[in-house]
C-alpha cells in the first residue's frame, strides 16, 4: 500500500453478525480500488492482513451486534479510537433479527440451540452498538444499499452530512408504481413503517416488505395495525410479519396477546 | 530454540469471513495442542425460528451469513418443499440452479482471488496485490461483480434474496436481461483461463499434504452439479439424504462457539470445492476440464492448499455452465411470474446443497398448520473445522520435521493458510446447530 500518511485513517469492523454489509463494502468492485485511493484502510481484519488494532482512526465503520462480552470490549475500543463512528446495517443501528427474541433469556436459547449445559459460551442479550456508545452517524439496511454507503463515505470524507431518504419504502414504491401488496394482494406489507433508501426492493418483485431497514423516523404502527386488522387479516399474521424487524419487541407482545385472546374466543 | 516447548498464537485470524484464531502448542517436533478458536458471537437462529410460520423461514435463515445467503435459501426453501410436498417446476428448479452458479461465482472469486491469492504472490491484501496485478485484480472483481448481478437478477438481491418464494419466484428474469448476462459470462471465459495458466505456474507447497476422507452429495445428474441425490464419501460409501444425521456426528468443543463433525468412524473429512473435484471431477467437460488438466496434472492430491485451486477449476464450471442454464431459460416462453399452488400440512423435510465451502444441510419439521416445531441447520465450515486442525496439526510437525530451525511467522503463515485455503465461514458455522422440537 503506499504511504497514506496524508490521507484520512479508517478501520472497518463486525461484530457478531453475517458480514452482510462489510461483504457490501466488497460488492462496490468499481469504486473499491478508487476507494482504496482516498483512504488508508488500516484495519480491516476480513478483508486483509497485518492490521493495526490500536492506532487513531478518523473514520470507524460498525457492523453487526453486540452478542458477547467480547464484542462491547471491541466497540469501546473501536469508539476510543475513532473521531467519527459510523454504525452499518440494522443489526448496528436497531438490533436487527438476532434481537428479535430478546424476552427470551440466553439460557433457554443456549439449551434450545447447543442441547446440553454448555458452560463455555460468552453471550450477552443481543443489542445494538448504538445502545452502548454514541454514533456520529446510522446508515441501516440489511444489508446496506450500496449506493447509499457510497454516499456516507464521500460526506465523510469532505466533512458534510450526507443527503440519506428520509421517507418509507412505501413512498419509493408509489413512485415506481408498482401494485399495492396491501391493496391488491391483501398482505402485511411494513412498507409504510419502514425507512427507505432501497427503492422499495420488496415490493418491485412482487413481495410485501419484510422492513429489513428498520423504522423510519416516528412510524405510525397502531394506524398500520387497524388498516391491516380492518382489512380482514387476523392478528396471527399480522404478528408474525411485523414481529422479524419492524416492531419493537412490546408491540409484537402485545400483538401476540390479542392472537391468544382471539383464540380464546 | 528451546527444546521446553513454545506456543503459537494468531488472536485473529485475517482474510476469512467471522471471527476466529488459531491457537498451537508445540513440544519439541510435535504438536499437543491445536485449537481453531470460534469467538463469533451466537445468535441462536434456530431457536429464533421456533413457532415461525414457514414462509418467514427463508427471510430469517439467510441472515446466519451474508455470503452464502442465496445457498440458504435454496437449502431451506428445497427442506420446506419437501416437508410441504411441494414440487418444484422445471423453470423454478432451472433458475435456482442459476442462483446457485452464481453465488459461487461470487465466493469463489472473492476467496482464490481476494482472501487466498495474496499468500501466494506475497501481499497482506488484493489492494496490495493490485499494485503488481492491476489486470488480474480488476478481472476478478469484475468476475465477482457478475457473479453478484446473476443474484440479483434471480433473487432480487446480491445479499439475502427477497425474490425466492416457496413454490416459486415473485419475478421472473425477463429475456434481455437473461442475454446480456449470459454475454458477460461468455466474455469472462478468456481472461478466467487466462488467470488459469497464471495460477499453474504457482508452486504448491506440499507441507500440508495428508490422506484425507472428502465428502459430497452425488449430482442429480450425470454431470458436474451442485445439487444432489445422496451423501458420498471418498471410501466408496453412499448414503440417503434423510439420514444426515447418522452420518454427520456433530459435537461440541470447549474452545469453540461452533460444533465439530466427524463420520460415525470417527474419522474427520472435508466438504468443499475439492472433494467435489476428488469425487466427481471426471463429469466435467469443455473448458473446465481443460483447467483441471492444467491444475491438477496429477489428479487430485491430498492437499488442502490445492482447495484454492479446485475453486478456480469451479469458477470455470460455473461461468460455463450458467451460459448453457442461460440457453436453456431463453428457451422457455417469457413469464411474469411463476408460482405453485399447494396445501399447508404437517410435515418434515431436508434440503441438501453444495455451495462454495461444501455440503449444506437445512431440516425443518412443520405442524399441520406451518409452524417451526424443529430446525436443524449444519454448515459445510462447521463440518470441516475438526479437519482444518488436523490439517494444521500436520502442516507445523512436517514443517518442523525438517530439522531447521523454523520461526514463528512462517509457522503463523501456514498456519494461516491452512485455515483460509478451507474458505472458512465462521458466521455460518456458529450458532446454526440444532433445536431440538419439545
Amino acid at each position: 500500500m503506499p504511504n497514506g500518511n496524508d490521507k484520512p485513517k479508517v478501520g472497518i469492523f463486525g461484530l457478531t453478525g453475517c458480514a452482510g454489509d462489510q461483504l457490501q463494502i466488497l460488492n462496490c468492485e468499481d469504486e473499491l480500488v478508487r476507494l482504496a485511493g482516498r483512504m488508508d484502510i488500516v484495519d480491516w481484519v476480513m478483508a486483509r492482513s497485518g492490521n493495526d488494532h490500536t492506532c487513531r482512526l478518523d473514520v470507524a465503520f460498525v457492523e453487526g451486534v453486540v452478542a458477547t462480552e467480547r464484542d462491547l470490549e471491541t466497540l469501546k475500543e473501536i469508539r476510543a479510537r475513532a473521531k467519527t463512528l459510523v454504525a452499518l446495517g440494522t443489526c448496528a443501528v436497531w438490533g436487527g433479527l438476532p434481537a428479535m427474541h430478546n424476552e427470551m433469556s440466553r439460557e433457554v436459547l443456549q439449551r434450545e440451540v447447543y442441547n446440553t449445559h454448555v458452560q463455555f459460551l460468552d453471550t450477552v442479550e443481543a443489542l445494538p452498538p448504538t445502545h452502548f456508545v454514541p454514533f456520529e452517524l446510522s446508515l441501516p439496511g440489511c444489508p446496506i444499499e450500496r449506493h447509499e454507503f457510497l454516499r456516507v463515505v464521500n460526506s465523510v470524507l469532505s466533512g458534510t452530512e450526507p443527503d440519506l431518504p428520509r421517507v418509507p419504502v412505501c413512498w419509493e414504491c408509489k413512485v415506481k408504481e408498482n401494485t399495492c401488496r396491501v391493496i391488491h394482494a391483501q398482505e402485511v406489507c411494513c412498507g409504510a413503517m419502514t425507512r427507505g433508501g432501497c427503492g422499495a426492493r420488496c415490493p418491485s418483485h412482487g413481495v410485501a416488505c419484510s422492513g429489513c431497514r428498520g423504522p423510519v423516523e416516528e412510524p405510525n404502527y397502531d394506524a398500520n395495525i387497524t388498516m391491516f386488522a380492518g382489512r380482514g387479516i387476523s392478528w396471527l399474521e399480522i404478528a408474525r410479519r411485523m414481529s422479524n424487524f419492524s416492531a419493537p419487541v412490546w408491540m409484537t407482545q402485545g400483538l401476540e396477546q390479542e392472537v391468544r385472546r382471539e383464540s380464546k374466543r | 530454540m528451546s527444546p521446553s516447548g513454545r506456543n503459537i498464537v494468531i488472536p485473529h485470524l485475517g482474510r476469512v469471513e467471522g471471527h476466529g484464531g488459531i491457537f498451537v502448542k508445540i513440544v519439541g517436533n510435535t504438536v499437543h495442542e491445536v485449537n481453531m478458536d470460534i469467538f463469533e458471537g451466537s445468535r441462536y437462529y434456530e431457536a429464533l425460528l421456533k413457532g415461525k410460520h414457514f414462509l418467514e423461514i427463508q427471510g430469517i435463515i439467510t441472515r446466519v451469513c451474508a455470503i452464502c445467503s442465496a445457498s440458504h435459501t435454496v437449502a431451506a426453501l428445497t427442506a420446506i418443499e419437501n416437508a410441504l410436498g411441494v414440487k418444484q417446476t422445471e423453470r423454478v428448479h432451472t433458475l435456482r440452479g442459476l442462483l446457485l452458479l452464481g453465488a459461487t461465482i461470487e465466493s469463489h472469486a472473492l476467496h482464490v482471488f481476494a482472501l487466498a491469492l495474496p499468500d501466494f504472490l506475497g501481499f497482506d491484501s488484493v489492494i496490495g496485490m493490485a499494485s503488481k496485478y492491476p489486470g488480474e485484480v480488476a478481472f476478478a472483481l469484475k468476475l465477482k461483480q457478475l457473479g453478484n448481478r446473476i443474484q440479483e437478477l434471480i433473487g432480487g438481491r446480491a445479499i439475502h434474496p427477497i425474490n425466492t418464494l416457496v413454490g416459486g419466484f415473485g419475478k421472473l428474469p425477463g429475456h434481455r436481461e437473461l442475454q446480456a448476462i449470459r454475454s458477460e459470462l461468455q466474455a469472462a471465459l478468456d481472461p478466467l483461463m487466462g488467470a488459469v495458466d497464471l495460477v499453474a505456474t504457482l508452486p504448491v507447497p506440499g507441507w500440508a499434504e495428508q490422506d484425507t476422507v472428502y465428502v459430497a452429495l452425488r449430482p442429480y445428474e450425470e454431470a458436474y452439479r451442485f445439487r444432489g441425490v445422496s451423501i458420498c464419501t471418498s471410501r466408496g460409501e453412499e448414503f440417503p439424504i434423510e439420514s444426515y444425521r447418522d452420518v454427520v456426528r456433530e459435537f461440541t468443543v470447549e474452545h469453540s462457539h461452533a460444533k465439530h463433525s466427524a463420520l460415525a468412524s470417527g474419522e474427520t473429512y472435508m466438504v468443499g470445492s475439492l472433494a467435489r473435484l476428488k469425487l466427481w471431477g471426471h463429469h466435467l467437460g469443455g473448458r473446465a476440464r481443460e483447467a483441471m488438466g492444467k491444475l491438477f496434472p496429477a489428479g487430485v492430491q491430498d492437499n488442502i492448499l490445492l482447495n484454492n485451486w479446485a475453486q478456480l477449476v469451479e469458477l470455470v464450471h460455473c461461468v460455463e455452465h450458467s451460459i448453457e442454464v442461460c440457453d436453456e431459460l431463453l428457451a422457455m416462453p417469457e413469464a411474469p411470474r411463476e408460482m405453485v399452488d399447494y396445501e399447508v400440512r404437517a410435515g418434515r423435510g431436508v434440503g441438501a446443497i453444495e455451495v462454495p465451502r461444501g455440503t449444506l444441510f437445512h431440516e425443518y419439521e412443520l405442524d399441520a398448520e406451518g409452524r417451526v416445531v424443529s430446525a436443524n441447520v449444519i454448515t459445510p465450515t462447521a463440518q470441516n473445522l475438526a479437519n482444518v486442525e488436523r490439517d494444521m496439526r500436520t502442516a507445523v510437525e512436517n514443517v518442523l520435521a525438517g530439522g531447521e530451525q523454523v520461526d514463528d511467522s512462517r509457522l503463523k503463515l501456514n498456519l494461516e493458510m491452512v485455515a483460509r485455503a478451507y474458505d472458512p465461514c465462521i458466521s455460518c458455522s456458529v450458532h446454526v446447530t440444532r433445536l431440538d422440537g419439545e
